[in-house]
């Protein structure tokens, strides 16, 4: 995928900002929590995701960003 | 535990690592505080920005906005009580090329700071002043201090008029002045690399009320929540006169940039 989305687990805090500020429905909270009671989001969707930046700026946590892969190219229906 | 694609293993580090205790992650502030997303867009701004991170130093004082120059990799200083603004202007003065910020939250500005705010607002002491506005003095909820809102009042039903901020720093001879809430963090960051740039004295106030508001009442709990109330209650006034700007009445918060008029930056000293 040219977008890949990191999700840094240890720093998370699950308050859910990064789902509801994306346009694109791309992240949700995952249906489990983790160890330390956190139901960290995931990217339900990745393949929608325009590289807006928007949930990496709105991260308070610094839990979540963006990898451009260069090598591949974008493929959008 | 359920493993989900593209969320383990990252090889590759947060592009905010370099500027940031990464062991101390994550964050104290409570959820939908907007602390947090201040810090990032201060990041950000310093990474968009021509600016060198070894010139900048960040001063903050006590309480939650205190705990801002811990997470901080820069040249951090926490000053005392009610010394926030004095202190960073002794180390501007030492030190002239440095870009010294001031996180500055309600007790160390208004309650024993503000002779020192007006001081150097005065000289117009190249400082960066970030006010993190949370409408509240020592976490609870009954003592009245200069900006509690109109609306509540003291167990002894005292009220007292708040301050309007942006008007306060104009009227002292503050070269930029600003204001946004957490929601509006891209411009929040946009200005915070324009006050850096600019070198004199600019004041960027961050309307975050606090969460201990309407904990107790159930209607705030979390993040996306507090994020839906600030684009309810936001309203762009781009160089609106700072004499409109206060939030005394409940209705709307707003934002903008009000005040720019200042010299462009000279090539750095060093």
């Amino acid at each position: 995928m040219k977008y890949e989305i990191h999700i840094l687990e240890e720093r998370c805090k699950g308050c859910g900002i990064c789902v509801e500020i994306c346009q694109a429905d791309v992240l949700e909270l995952s249906p489990e929590a983790n160890e330390k009671g956190i139901q960290v989001p995931y990217p339900k969707k990745p393949e929608n995701c325009l590289n807006c930046g928007m949930g990496e700026m709105f991260c308070p946590d610094f839990a979540i960003y963006v990898w451009v892969n260069d090598d591949e190219e974008e493929v959008r229906e | 535990m359920v493993r989900f694609p593209g969320s383990k293993n990252s090889t590759h580090h947060h592009p905010a690592d370099p500027l940031l205790y990464t062991e101390l992650l994550p964050t104290v502030w409570c959820h939908g505080c907007g602390i947090g997303t201040t810090v990032h867009a201060f990041i950000q701004a310093l990474k968009d920005s021509s600016v060198e991170p070894k010139k900048v130093c960040v001063v903050s004082g006590l309480g939650c906005t205190g705990k801002i120059s811990t997470y901080i990799k820069l040249r951090s200083h926490s000053a005392p009580y009610g010394n926030v603004v004095g202190r960073a202007a002794e180390l501007k003065k030492e030190n002239p090329h440095w870009h010294v910020v001031v996180f500055l939250n309600n007790a160390d500005f208004l309650l024993t700071g503000a002779r020192d705010f007006i001081d150097e607002a005065q000289k117009g002491t190249d400082l960066m002043v970030l006010y993190i506005n949370n409408f509240l003095y020592t976490l609870n909820k009954t003592q009245a201090f200069p900006m509690s809102p109109f609306i509540r009042k003291s167990v002894d039903g005292k009220f007292d008029l708040p301050f309007n901020i942006p008007h306060l720093a104009k009227t002292y001879g503050a070269r930029y002045v600003a204001r946004w809430t957490p929601l509006q963090s891209g411009w929040l960051k946009h200005s915070l690399s324009e006050a850096l740039f600019k070198r004199e004295f600019g004041v960027i106030e961050v309307v975050s009320p606090c969460l201990m508001f309407s904990c107790d009442e159930g209607r705030i709990q979390d993040a996306g929540e507090k994020m839906k109330f600030y684009d309810d209650r936001s309203e762009f006034c781009y160089g609106e006169n700072t004499e409109n700007l206060d939030l005394r009445k409940e209705g709307k918060i707003r934002v903008g940039l009000f005040i720019e008029s200042g010299r462009p930056l000279q090539e750095d000293h060093s």
